[in-house]
């Protein structure tokens, strides 16, 4: 029994994750008498689960090899930034793509650091935290930037902000296909087989001839490129930044990897568990905001679950491959 | 090309170790190793702990650059160190601590670094089939229990089946050199004889197999040549039947104080 438990909790990480979805949905949806479960409600929380999702993705594969990248909160807003500044001026399209470049050099920048030059991941991160962050605020200096109505009529500003399809908002349908091709890439292709192995095992992966040093630089310009592409998402579907956008969203996407069964000693993750887990903690959020409580609560729970989660992630760990 | 100490063979070696040093920082692990090493013969080598032996084949197996000296392949000069570069000539290192990542299944630990590819518009995705076809085919000719199913994690093998899966791994991918590091270490004798005989096995393919040990007794019955290291030196080099084990159980006993005896009588 300890054994069969053992394995589903090693195969299946995301599991415990989901079946919280399914229990605190209905516990969410009797407490607030429906509104939480209303179709309003739900698309919004998609649309917010979604923007997190994408980053938490990100964040998952530089978890997968046993780093962390902190940083994504003030990428995701430098990305945002980017895009609201440069398209009145470029257009969306070509906002977007430089957006997007914001995000890879970033994730280049903490690349070279960690995988080239061996520094620790997190000090790493956390110091490109709050550089960006600075230069987001020098750069807005207290103002905010808006989509022009120009802007909000190309159909690239609409294709990722407040369009959809069916009553599927833009954002939803992004993180799905994110979440497809990074899911395609980490378990079924040579590249996502050295990824899992550099976070399980460095020194043996390079023994066995993987190149860790790309791989860690890497994953890095993928988080950088999926952080950028949140903020651009939530940007275009809000129409304004200011610079405090997407600041305290690193400590979200973190908690939803964790909570969605990566383990942050590397090797182990779940995109599908990251993509719960970040339902639950905007869940968590829109159900506090329906209750009338002070949203600057919700960055004490976020807090909470991410130590909570860590607990629990090293509990399981341990319970998992004890024979 | 110059003869090793006690060899009589004219061929050229195939690996060539010449006044190699290694030093980190102020510690000097090797200072002026040469050795030569023969298509289709079993090296022994041997020496007490922090001797250099470890050292000797990361330079080999391309995990550290040397600091100074020379490495030759088949007559060809190495000057980039890096393990791609010595899997891809066809050497293997069967390392104690290494070379398994845990959180992995055991087919995707067979071909990590290799792994075989089927192409969909272009895109190489894992040959999912061939990884457990072939690893399975492999584990379980090398005597891997039946219910060991090679989608499991490598984690739930015990320490001989891990040890044993890296020789499996290490000689079914067309190999010229295999290298083994203190293979026999936490194995149960049984297991010790099983992997002992695959090193001769491999030997009488033709291969060259560096076999690293403590055990002076264990190689002395195995091994063509008997390589002593000490203090990051080769001390004695010589064949197997120049001398017995007891005399080179000596030199090792001695800390390498007598290896102008040991030499002489090659």
């Amino acid at each position: 029994m300890r054994q069969f438990i053992g394995s589903i909790v090693r195969r299946h990480p995301e599991g415990v994750t989901i079946s919280m979805v399914v229990l605190i949905s209905l516990a969410f949806a009797v407490i607030t008498q429906g509104s939480w479960l209303s179709v309003g409600n739900m698309q919004s929380l998609s649309q917010l689960t979604a923007v997190l999702a994408i980053m938490a993705f990100g964040e998952a594969i530089v978890i997968a090899t046993g780093e962390i990248d902190i940083s994504v909160g003030s990428v995701s807003g430098i990305g945002a930034l980017a895009f609201l500044g440069l398209a009145p001026v470029v257009g969306s399209g070509l906002a977007l793509l430089g957006a997007l470049a914001c995000g890879i050099l970033i994730g280049a920048m903490n690349g070279v650091f960690v995988a080239l030059l061996g520094l620790p991941s997190l000090l790493v991160t956390l110091g490109t935290l709050f550089l960006f962050q600075g230069i987001g605020y020098a750069v807005t200096s207290g103002f905010s930037f808006a989509a022009t109505n120009s802007v909000r009529q190309q159909w690239i500003y609409n294709a990722v902000g407040n369009s959809g399809v069916a009553g599927v908002n833009a954002g939803v349908i992004w993180a799905l296909v994110v979440l497809v091709v990074l899911q395609l890439v980490l378990f079924e292709t040579p590249v996502g087989n050295r990824i899992l192995a550099v976070g399980g095992d460095a020194a043996s992966s390079f023994s066995r001839g993987v190149n860790v040093t790309k791989i860690k630089f890497g994953v890095f310009v993928v988080s950088g490129l999926l952080a950028a592409f949140a903020g651009v998402l939530d940007a275009a579907f809000i129409g304004y930044a200011d610079g405090s956008f997407g600041a305290t969203m690193e400590l979200s996407a973190i908690a939803a990897a964790v909570l969605g069964g990566c383990h942050l000693t590397g090797g182990r993750i779940s995109l599908i568990g990251t993509l719960f887990g970040a339902f639950v903690l905007r869940g968590i959020q829109s159900f506090l905001i329906l209750l009338g409580v002070q949203p600057q609560w919700y960055i004490l729970v976020v807090g909470l679950i991410v130590v909570l989660a860590s607990l629990a992630d090293r509990t399981l760990t341990r319970f998992a491959l004890k024979q | 090309m110059a003869k090793t100490d006690g060899t009589t063979d004219s061929r050229q070696p195939l690996i060539s170790i010449r006044n190699v040093c290694l030093s980190y920082g102020n510690f000097q692990a090797l200072t002026d190793v040469s050795v030569d090493f023969y298509q289709g013969e079993m090296v022994g080598l041997v020496g007490d702990n922090g001797a250099g032996k470890t050292t000797l084949i990361r330079i080999i197996s391309g995990i550290i650059p040397p600091t100074s000296g020379e490495v030759y392949f088949d007559g060809e000069r190495i000057t980039k160190f890096y393990p791609k570069k010595a899997i891809d000539l066809g050497l293997e290192c069967i390392q104690q601590t290494i070379g398994i990542c845990d959180n992995l299944s055991v087919g995707r630990n067979y071909f990590l670094g290799r792994e075989p590819t089927k192409r969909f518009f272009g895109v190489p995705f894992l040959d999912k089939k061939k990884i457990r076809d072939a690893s399975a085919k492999v584990v379980h000719d090398f005597g891997l229990r039946d219910t060991v199913d090679v989608d499991d994690e490598i984690a739930l093998l015990s320490g001989g089946e891990k040890q044993t899966f890296k020789i499996a791994r290490a000689v079914t991918f067309r190999n010229r050199v295999i290298i083994m590091d203190e293979p026999t270490n936490h194995l149960s004798v049984r297991e010790r004889a099983h992997v002992n005989e695959l090193a001769v096995q491999l030997k009488q393919q033709g291969l060259l197999v560096i076999y690293i040990t403590h055990d002076i007794f264990q190689i002395h019955r195995i091994a063509d040549r008997i390589v002593i290291m000490e203090n990051g030196r080769k001390v004695t080099d010589v064949p197997r039947d120049a001398m017995s084990a007891e005399a080179l159980e000596e030199i090792i006993r001695d800390g390498g104080r007598t290896p102008a005896k040991g030499v002489k009588s090659a």
